[in-house]
């Protein structure tokens, strides 16, 4: 059973969740109004840090919702992922091909952003000691 | 057949991947790689067309702008990492965006994968929702740069660690580079798993990467020819 305080977890996350969908949508009319050359979603994510940043919107009001979209993030990309079924004549013909593209491409990647990052940051380090 | 039906087998499958790896904390049980080849087994058996699918468990879908926008409150909450650790975040994310571009377009040409394809995972370093809207805007296949960013989280979770080992990275803003930059939001679940400032730097570092995979990917594909 819910108890209350449950109850109003769930209430304020699910209508943290709407406003947060509103505001994704007005973000969208405001890029195509304006013909920006930005995705909608990023439009909204400088938008809606503005606002936190000069307080209009108070961080309470969107926490929870946020919390619950950014956890469960995966669950919105299954449809997308599942689409693949359609393309079985490209898996069959470069599939491992594919794979093989991003298992070493994203070796490269780690090895380069950890070092650079390690590198810079004990630059820094030394530097502040020194 | 009633449209929501879809709509309730993907959030039923989804949720029982998650007790599934929590009960056994098998890394290739992971909600990522199960939920989709599960859905793709049942279609496959049913005959049921993706289309057919989508119109009930595409209402999925319309959560993604949501949570991209979600993201500013991430940002917002971790402002102050971010600002103490800038240049190395800003140099480690940097660099890995562009290498991610490069890399993924240069390998799929020596694999002489197709045009399309190759766009395709140009910019899958990229958290989903920023990958798809580049593919998008270079002449991807929006559903190929949604695989191919899960993928990318998968390897992710499997190299990360050891890559950490390997190359020895002791320090929170080393870990959380690495991992943020390679692999989004699975690398973030990973460097949760050293702690919590590993964790932040990495949703830092996934921010960054996302940004500069924006800006970066057109003009280096043009400029790759």
């Amino acid at each position: 059973m819910l108890n209350m305080r449950q109850a109003l977890h769930w209430g304020k996350t699910a209508a943290q969740i709407a406003l947060l969908v509103a505001f994704a949508k007005a973000a969208d009319l405001l890029v195509a109004w304006l013909h920006a050359p930005v995705p909608g979603s990023v439009a909204g994510i400088a938008l809606l840090f503005a606002l936190l940043k000069l307080r209009i919107l108070r961080l309470e009001w969107v926490e929870l919702g946020a919390k619950w979209l950014l956890a469960e993030m995966l669950l919105f990309f299954v449809p997308a992922a599942v689409g693949i079924v359609d393309y079985g004549s490209l898996i069959a013909a470069s599939g491992w091909r594919i794979v093989l593209t991003i298992a070493a491409s994203t070796a490269i990647v780690m090895i380069v952003s950890g070092w650079v990052g390690g590198r810079v940051a004990a630059g820094r380090e030394r530097k502040m000691q020194g | 057949m009633n449209a929501f039906f879809w709509l309730a087998v993907t959030v039923a499958v989804y949720l029982l991947a998650k007790r599934l790896y929590r009960v056994f904390g098998k890394i290739y049980l992971t909600p990522l790689l199960v939920t989709p080849a599960v859905l793709i087994a049942i279609l496959l058996c049913s005959g049921v067309s993706f289309d057919n699918y989508d119109k009930g468990a595409g209402w999925l879908s319309d959560l993604v702008e949501p949570a991209t926008v979600a993201l500013a409150v991430t940002l917002y909450k971790h402002i102050d990492v971010l600002r103490k650790h800038a240049p190395a975040i800003a140099a480690g994310a940097g660099c890995g965006a562009v290498s991610a571009i490069v890399t993924s377009v240069g390998l799929a040409r020596l694999f002489d994968l197709q045009p399309n394809v190759t766009d395709s995972l140009a910019p899958r370093s990229a958290t989903t929702p920023i990958a798809v809207g580049v593919s998008q805007l270079v002449g991807g296949i929006p559903t190929v740069t949604a695989v191919a960013t899960l993928i990318t989280g998968l390897f992710g979770l499997l190299m990360g660690p050891p890559i950490v080992r390997a190359l020895r990275m002791r320090t929170p803003v080393a870990r959380g580079i690495l991992l943020g930059t390679s692999a989004h939001s699975a690398g973030i679940s990973k460097a949760l798993e050293y702690d919590a400032a590993t964790g932040s730097i990495a949703t830092i570092a996934m921010m960054l990467t996302a940004f500069v995979t924006l800006a970066a990917t057109p003009w280096i594909l043009s400029l790759l020819g």
